[in-house]
């Protein structure tokens, strides 16, 4: 009968679309979606986006050789300590009271000024370098964009998607064991590079007896789960190999927190 | 249940095949404005339904196919235009969920697509063509011997006085 025919061909379509459906979202086919973005694709966006952050943001790019100087060469000892990346690191040094230091997409760092005050020692400021380091190698950084946004909209390098991509980047955090693992990353790297892993952990309880400074409001290490106790306890725990030996920096850290731009030595 | 007779494609005027033709091709001339407002195809589709249908059965069938199946694909897109405003305005996660029905609705408009120039093919040279299920509805709708189907008198009569 034409009706029951009718019928039948209904269900079948609804069975089969109802299937493509079910077993995409039961089985994803991109489970590693950020996978799809190939790592010169995200260098580019990571371009875009730094120029976009710059013009469209408050941040501004500190001038200060001294300050650029440091920083570089602080992510140089890192980088030459880091074996097979893919990326092209950039550090760029902005002009902010916030302690606050983010990863653009591509290998993008950026501290603030707020940062490099907070921070005691250079090894201190390489810490957390390390720790972004370790969110740019893990590709927590992309993954976290296409989690939020999605793959076609994050590729897009449309402008419109720029302030959603500064809010994502600058405000929220990783989670917990992005977290863990960037720790233990840039143990290993600070530890690779001759810089003592446990300065990590001096930086940590820093910022766990300075929690409720304003400041720190932005900061990711802070902002996912101020959890400090056990991190700090982690970190401790890394115990580097017995022939390490500490190079220390030459910088002059003082010297380097002298170039503050006016008015921002906070106290 | 009764259908009229089918035409053989030698008894279908050319101008007919071509309306019927149309009617998968419209799609595709309303596809730019119905990417981010899908229900655009939509009225268009009905609109050149209601101007076409009393063109004969060959070319109300046509259309009416083209017509019933483009409903559950843009029902289909209509949602995941939704679907992502959504997510975007209130910052919700883009679930797995919504990639399997993102696929789902690419496969849909594949299929949809693929099926509607082999339709528009087939119109043109005279022959049916049934889609799964829309086929069969379009034909029962448009072919079904209804009750009073043929004893409509065409007469003239004079005014009455």
């Amino acid at each position: 009968m034409m009706r029951t025919s009718i019928i039948r061909d209904l269900v079948i379509l609804l069975v089969i679309f109802g299937f493509i459906w079910g077993i995409i979202s039961l089985f994803p086919v991109f489970p590693e979606k950020v996978e799809l973005v190939s790592i010169e694709r995200e260098q580019e966006l990571g371009e875009t986006y730094l120029e976009a952050i710059l013009k469209n943001s408050d941040f501004e790019e500190v001038t200060s050789e001294e300050m650029t100087n440091a920083v570089e060469a602080i992510g140089l000892r890192l980088e030459n300590a880091l074996e097979g990346s893919e990326y092209d690191y950039r550090y760029l040094v902005v002009d902010d009271k916030m302690i606050n230091a983010f990863t653009l997409p591509g290998g993008n760092i950026i501290v603030t000024t707020g940062l490099i005050e907070f921070c005691g020692s250079p090894e201190e400021l390489a810490g957390v370098m390390a720790h972004e380091m370790g969110h740019v190698e893990m590709r927590h950084v992309v993954s976290r964009l296409v989690k939020e946004l999605g793959i076609a909209i994050l590729t897009s390098g449309d402008q419109f998607v720029m302030g959603e991509v500064t809010r994502i980047i600058t405000s929220t955090g990783f989670d917990r064991k992005q977290e863990q693992s960037a720790d233990l990353f840039a143990c290993e790297l600070l530890e690779d590079a001759g810089i003592e892993p446990r300065t990590l952990a001096t930086f940590f309880r820093k910022l766990r007896d300075d929690q409720d400074n304003e400041l720190l409001e932005k900061f990711e290490i802070v902002s996912t789960h101020p959890n400090f106790t056990h991190r700090i306890r982690e970190v401790l725990e890394y115990v580097p190999d017995e022939n390490f030996e500490e190079i220390p920096m030459e910088i002059e850290w003082e010297e380097v927190k002298g170039q503050l731009p006016e008015g921002r030595v906070s106290k | 249940m009764e259908y009229h007779p089918l035409p053989q494609p030698d008894e279908i005027p050319v101008r007919e095949r071509e309306d019927a033709m149309g009617a998968y091709f419209m799609m595709f001339a309303t596809a730019a404005l119905g990417l981010p407002l899908p229900i655009i195809n939509m009225i268009a589709a009905i609109i050149y339904y209601f101007v076409n249908k009393s063109k004969g059965r060959f070319v109300q069938f046509h259309t009416l196919q083209s017509l019933y199946s483009q409903i559950p694909v843009t029902l289909l897109n209509i949602g995941l235009v939704v679907w992502v405003i959504t997510n975007l305005v209130k910052e919700y996660d883009f679930t797995e969920v919504f990639w399997g029905y993102l696929v789902m609705t690419a496969v849909a408009n594949l299929i949809y697509l693929i099926f509607s120039v082999v339709g528009a093919v087939k119109a043109r040279k005279g022959l049916f063509y049934y889609f799964l299920f829309f086929g069969k509805l379009s034909y029962a709708q448009v072919y079904r011997v209804r009750v009073g189907d043929g004893e409509q008198q065409r007469e003239n009569k004079p005014p009455k006085m």
